[in-house]
């Protein structure tokens, strides 16, 4: 454990000069389909239990792919209904604002970040195809948040797969520039036109997610929220960990395709921030949504930044088990790595049985979840039109 | 920190520059994106990329940071994207989701693949012009211009970027009429060039506004009041939300002159913040003197929001 100690000593030495604790986490929601809570979405991840199921939402002559991780909570199977996204997000805000001791009936004047890719629009399909009654109001998060927190400072960031990542680095910059309390969430459902545009892109449909797996087939979609609560000053309640810094950056390359170097960049740039080096990461989490363009760029973007360091973190990718949850998904491993680092626990990576070239080297967590003393985290999230997102997390002592 | 506007496009029927949103030409035909850019990488796209686009290069031009051939005259990673849309990708989303329910997902098209994600515009812009810096697509209803000008000042001061692009388009097809009860929107768009004062100066950039102070909450009249304590001035020209679904009180900072884009242009929805910051723009360059508000989010919206502009004389 010597070289895990010698991190923890680089890191804390660089939090005890202030810069970590002006970010601290102090309150945690989520929701998805392998739990309703964090405490239930941590222990399912832990145990390798996997959303993945039959697709429910949407009718199955209409689809060639017939596997999702969806949240289950629709009225009947094959029916569905409107404002879903906007549920699971006044849940997992709900759960994190409770959990940070804030007044859940007045968030007036508390900014709230709410990163998603695909908005409401599961909602405009069903107001298209079945006529349901759905106003322009609701596309966006604000009207449902005022109604149930009285929050007047949102915003509805759309920014694809990385917006909850992204709306964490504007949570950050927003406390940096004076603010005392943020909230940033993530959150999103399917939308058949996504998942029905995934099968054109995928020649045989998964049947589930296996990040860096030689035999992935692709991404599924999956469904959920989740959201924090970050405090410049924390005041005396339980913080849940510190965000160190994040990166945020485009490839200006392609539209879907990711570059390597622009996520080589993003990471760069953000264990610049955060003030760690590779050699201090003890926990990444991977963005891994099993698509053969992801993995092999993301790996080859992380082996060219830890070099001969990349034995030294644990690696896990969480959508083995819940799916890509887009917009959801960065907010949702922040959480879950929050919990990792606490409680020194790390969710396997589910159905990585042979991992592809650019991955060799990277010990990633399979089979069982492993233990081991974390400090610090390295989080990735990307999106569709290169937009890269690298958070530094680290544990609260 | 000074932020500053060191550019604008404007890309609508009716107004091709800042100063025709204050006063705008007689009925003119729809935006013609080939004619302004070429037809070089419009294919597959939407109207709302091919808008932004257009407004893209015309503001990138008037800041100074395109070269004659279009290359970039600054580092890519100094310019981050901002973009505000409500409507963008409607039309791909009903006509993706039409193909599935009248055959099923294998008649769809995987070129509609990348126009069913809301950011493809901020992205699609960032890839043609090589802009690597951050890049955010704010689809935040009614007052979601001027928060994108609002997150492109916060990017700005937070050292993310120098400069920040910052665009609104709306465009107007059959499933945005369909989805907002009819409405016209004004199939257009604005961009801005916004830029620390510091970066601008350096490169010797003219900057005829400079931001003042950005508000964000509930009810119009509150939000007018705390624009007013911060920037310590009543305004000389007040850009109105659009009224839709509820009118401006006649109340509200009487006496000040009032311009409302939405009623000569048509709906602004996510593009009407961008486009009252280059009207207030064009109102400077015309010899206009004092603080402009602009306002966007009536007491039937989530929230309202403004923002304070002011001219600055040529350096």
């Amino acid at each position: 454990m010597s070289r895990a100690v010698t991190g923890m000593g680089a890191v804390a030495g660089l939090g005890g000069r202030g810069a970590g604790m002006s970010r601290a986490v102090t309150g945690m929601g989520a929701v998805a389909g392998v739990g309703g809570d964090v405490d239930e979405v941590f222990h399912n991840l832990c145990a390798g239990r996997s959303a993945v199921a039959e697709l429910r939402g949407f009718d199955h002559a209409r689809h060639t792919a017939h596997h999702a991780y969806e949240v289950d909570n629709r009225p009947a199977p094959g029916v569905d209904v409107t404002r879903r996204a906007t549920g699971l997000l006044l849940d997992a805000v709900g759960q994190a604002v409770r959990d940070a001791g804030l007044d859940e009936s007045d968030l007036s004047g508390v900014p709230v970040l709410v990163g998603t890719g695909l908005r409401e629009l599961r909602s405009v399909e069903l107001w298209r195809t079945q006529g349901a009654e759905f106003p322009a109001a609701e596309l966006h998060f604000g009207t449902a948040l005022r109604e149930a927190f009285r929050a007047d400072d949102t915003h509805t960031l759309s920014n694809a797969c990385s917006a909850g990542l992204y709306a964490l680095a504007l949570g950050v910059d927003l406390l940096a520039q004076g603010a005392d309390t943020v909230v940033v969430a993530g959150v999103d459902v399917l939308t058949e036109t996504m998942y029905g545009l995934l099968e054109r892109v995928q020649p045989v449909p998964p049947t589930r997610v296996r990040p860096f797996d030689r035999d992935r087939d692709g991404v599924l979609m999956g469904e959920g929220a989740a959201a924090v609560v970050l405090s410049r000053v924390p005041g005396t309640r339980p913080v849940h960990g510190l965000v160190r810094d994040v990166a945020v950056n485009c490839d200006a390359f392609h539209v879907t395709a990711p570059d390597p170097a622009g996520i080589a960049e993003a990471i760069r740039e953000a264990h610049s921030r955060g003030g760690v080096k590779p050699a201090d990461i003890d926990l990444l989490m991977v963005h891994g949504t099993g698509t053969l363009l992801n993995d092999e760029a993301e790996a080859t973007a992380l082996a060219d930044v830890f070099g001969p360091d990349r034995d030294k973190p644990l690696v896990t990718a969480t959508k083995s088990m819940t799916g890509h949850t887009s917009g959801a998904s960065g907010l949702l491993n922040l959480v879950v790595t929050l919990r990792c680092l606490a409680e020194g626990r790390v969710p396997p990576t589910v159905g990585l049985e042979n991992p592809v070239d650019e991955a060799a080297g990277f010990r990633f967590v399979t089979g069982e979840a492993a233990r081991r003393p974390l400090t610090v985290a390295q989080l990735n999230a990307f999106g569709f039109g290169g937009i890269n997102a690298v958070a530094i997390l680290e544990a609260a002592r | 920190m000074t932020v500053v506007v060191s550019g604008v496009g404007v890309v609508l029927p009716r107004a091709r520059t800042a100063p025709e949103l204050m006063a705008p030409v007689a009925e003119a035909p729809p935006v013609e994106p080939k004619d302004l850019v070429g037809r070089k990488g419009l294919r597959y796209k939407d109207r709302a990329t091919q808008l932004a686009y257009c407004a893209a290069d015309a503001a990138l031009r008037h800041a100074g940071l395109l070269d004659d051939d279009g290359g970039l005259r600054v580092p890519g990673g100094s310019v981050a994207v901002v973009a505000s849309s409500n409507y963008g990708n409607l039309d791909t989303i009903c006509r993706a989701m039409d193909t599935i329910t009248e055959q099923t997902a294998a008649a769809g098209s995987a070129m509609d693949l990348p126009n069913a994600s809301s950011n493809v515009i901020a992205s699609s812009v960032a890839i043609r012009f090589g802009l690597r810096g951050p890049n955010l697509m704010l689809c935040n209803g009614a007052t979601s211009g001027l928060d994108a000008v609002h997150w492109a000042a916060t990017l700005i001061r937070g050292g993310r970027a120098s400069r920040a692009l910052v665009l609104g388009v709306e465009p107007d097809n059959e499933a945005v009429r369909a989805f907002t009860g009819g409405a016209r929107t004004v199939d257009g768009a604005a961009a801005l060039v916004v830029e620390s004062g510091q970066s601008a100066a350096e490169r010797g950039a003219n900057a005829p506004a400079a931001l003042g102070s950005y508000v964000r909450g509930a009810g119009l009249g509150r939000t007018l009041d705390r624009l007013a304590k911060a920037t310590g001035d009543r305004p000389a020209l007040w850009h109105v939300p659009e009224q839709r679904a509820a009118a401006v009180p006649d109340t509200l900072l009487a006496g000040v002159d009032r311009h409302d884009l939405a009623e000569v242009f048509g709906l602004g929805s996510g593009a009407l913040g961008v486009l009252q910051c280059a009207a207030a723009v064009g109102w400077f360059a015309q010899g206009g003197a004092g603080p402009v508000y602009a306002t966007a989010g009536t007491d039937a919206d989530d929230a309202s929001a403004g923002i304070a502009l002011h001219g600055r004389a040529a350096a």
